[in-house]
């Protein structure tokens, strides 16, 4: 009665072994192809010449691409880092006792900052906090917070209410089921949130060169102004990579903590 | 030893649990019973303070438990409940774990209790130490459940209908192991149930609570024999209250001498008689069956009564079986006495003897 079971776990184990390892592939031939293009983009100069004859400079040169990419990450991660940090921080404060009545307003707040498009929040920020990084993280950082904290809260809502009564009735302080129950229990679905919020912000940061913050939308904006499609296309691939990389980075990061439903 | 003295729960001006007195002594298997919503579950977290009473007051050994700082009173009181509370991303050695690490023990400490508990329980360490709650059967994580209240060495054990979710026979398994548990710990436990067989089998004390009140506080016989009202006389239930009763009664209060005789012929004078083999041990029954009373029946192991046996389970044999006698073997299997349908009827002992 056994055997068919067994074996069928087996196979299921199997394929999701192979499945693992097929990913793994992927993901190591995507990251060789963005760090191989962000350092030998130049290399394409010939296809780039083949494919605009009509261009004389087929090839971005102002910058080099890697400065360009590292200033682009640098973006991100200042302000994923704002939104994560104030998202998880809002989500935590109206889930606890004291902050409870704050939910709706906050919840509601966070979703108006995602209704202005980014240029409107740029438009608004520069005059606050003049041309360049600065108005640039405020942007991002304020577009990145709502699935920051909308996963907050709903990871943490996910904890069942007999989980958090044994916690408690084992003797657990506050702080301690905080750390030890809830936090680790929601971390998928805040994780996600993170996700969401920072692949919005790897494509939002192109817009900055708008504002003259360095990012791979310098040379994206370059083009567009000086009807360079091959600039255009340069910048995009460089985005749209890192973005599906870091994608697929997340995703590995929150298979980890699945606990089996 | 708990007493709760007045205890009083209140919710918006109505009293759902209504100064409530009793004590359980060192040991006791203390069960909490009655229709859905009379407070039992009120009533127990107020012990262990996840509810504040709004009244009264509750002695744990002597402190009084709203003196204490409530994460230390807490992690000297087990608490296991029906959905099992598991943290699900904990392995079932970790969350057996918990409170001696809430408690700071040495690891090696730690390791060896959760081995200990885990064979309490006869959950091999090797199978299940590092299986997750998902992968467990609701009777394994009902266990650990249990074994997790159990980690610290509590003073007291509270339980909240911790065999409700389960299946009957997975229930009734439980119910023997809690038995044997409680045996083997000598813990002192409050356990709230509504299924009265479960009461009636587990407790050395039943407090039977309705609308918050508690009407009668006795031993499980005390609440068969002298129910306080007709309340109580209807919660127990009067359709099979005197099988209900033989289930709290043993074959060795209904013992009689049991007749040899040598011969596998029936002497016409006794209506029954037993053969023993060299060793003592009852072999054959002459007479006394159900369907042929000159037979000579060869004696079963399935129908061998021990004197710890229930009166309940000795009549289900003897009516399964079709004997009117079984015979009464002590743990080497000799032959000790016997106990018979006309038995049941009336108690060999004092009544005080039943009473415990
Ligand atoms: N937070 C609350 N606010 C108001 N009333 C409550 C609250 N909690 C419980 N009650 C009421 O208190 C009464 C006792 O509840 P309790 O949970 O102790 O019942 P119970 O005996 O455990 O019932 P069950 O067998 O269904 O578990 C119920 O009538 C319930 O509606
Ligand atoms: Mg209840």
């Amino acid at each position: 009665m056994n055997a068919p079971v067994a074996s069928s776990h087996r196979a299921s184990r199997l394929t999701q072994v192979r499945a693992r390892a097929s990913g793994n592939l992927v993901l190591g031939g995507l990251i060789i192809v963005l760090v191989a293009l962000t350092l030998g983009m130049g290399a394409l100069e010939p296809l780039f010449h083949a494919l605009f004859p009509e261009l004389r400079n087929p090839l971005y040169a102002r910058d080099s691409f890697l400065n360009l990419m590292l200033a682009h990450i640098g973006l991100v991660l200042v302000s994923s880092l704002i939104s994560v940090t104030i998202g998880i921080a809002a989500g935590l404060f109206v889930t606890r006792p004291v902050g409870r009545e704050f939910e709706p307003m906050v919840s509601s707040l966070a979703a108006i900052g995602q209704t202005f498009p980014p240029a409107a929040v740029l438009a608004i920020a520069v005059p606050l906090a003049g041309f360049g990084f600065a108005p640039t993280i405020i942007a991002l950082s304020l577009y990145g917070l709502l699935p920051v904290i909308q996963n907050t809260i709903a990871g943490l809502g996910t904890v069942p209410q007999t989980t958090l009564e044994a916690a408690r009735g084992n003797g657990m302080s506050r702080t301690q089921i905080l750390m030890r129950v809830e936090l680790p229990l929601a971390m998928r679905v805040i994780i996600a949130g993170i996700r969401v919020s920072v692949i919005i912000n790897i494509g939002t940061a192109t817009i900055g060169s708008t504002v003259g913050a360095k990012s791979l939308g310098t040379p994206l904006i370059a083009g567009l102004v000086g009807n360079n499609l091959a600039y255009v296309i340069q910048g995009a691939l460089l985005v749209g990579l890192l973005a599906i990389v870091t994608d697929l980075l997340f995703e590995r990061l929150e298979r980890r903590y699945s606990f089996g439903g | 030893m708990i007493e709760l003295k007045g205890l009083t729960k209140r919710y918006a001006g109505k009293s759902v649990v209504d100064d409530i007195s009793l004590t359980l002594e060192d040991g006791e298997f203390g069960v909490l019973i009655g229709p859905s919503g009379c407070g039992k579950s009120t009533t127990l977290k107020m012990i262990n303070r996840l509810i504040p009473a709004s009244g009264g007051q509750i002695l744990l050994n002597g402190d009084d438990v709203a003196d204490l700082p409530v994460e230390q009173l807490r992690r000297r009181i087990g608490y296991a409940i029906q959905s099992t509370g598991l943290f699900p991303h904990w392995d079932v050695a970790r969350n057996i774990a918990t409170v001696p690490q809430l408690l700071k023990w040495p690891k090696s400490r730690i390791d060896d209790r959760v081995d200990e508990l885990m064979a309490l329980f006869h959950l091999d360490p090797a199978e299940f130490r590092g299986k997750y709650p998902h992968q467990l059967s609701g009777g394994q994580a009902q266990r650990v459940g249990v074994a997790r209240a159990l980690a610290a060495d509590p003073e007291v054990l509270l339980m909240d209908e911790p065999f409700g979710a389960v299946d009957p026979l997975t229930r009734e398994v439980l119910q023997a192991e809690m038995k044997r548990v409680h045996q083997q710990t000598g813990k002192t436990i409050v356990f709230v149930t509504h299924d009265m067989d479960e009461a009636l089998s587990l407790a050395t004390r039943i407090a039977l609570l309705n609308q918050g009140r508690l009407v009668q506080y006795d031993r499980p016989i005390e609440l068969m024999v002298e129910p306080a009202d007709d309340f109580v006389r209807e919660f127990i239930g009067q359709a099979d209250l005197g099988l209900k009763l033989l289930s709290r009664r043993w074959v060795h209060q209904y013992q009689r001498e049991a007749r040899l005789q040598q011969t596998e012929t029936l002497d016409s004078l006794h209506a029954h008689g037993w053969l023993i083999d060299d060793q003592g041990r009852p072999s054959a029954l002459a007479g006394a069956r159900l369907d042929d009373a000159d037979a000579i029946t060869r004696v079963k192991p399935e129908w061998i009564a021990t004197p710890e046996m229930s009166m309940k389970e000795a009549l289900s044999r003897m009516v399964w079986y079709r004997v009117m006698v079984l015979p009464v073997v002590d743990d080497a299997g000799k032959l000790i006495g016997e106990v018979g349908m006309q038995g049941v009827m009336g108690m060999q002992d004092e009544p005080e003897g039943a009473l415990s």
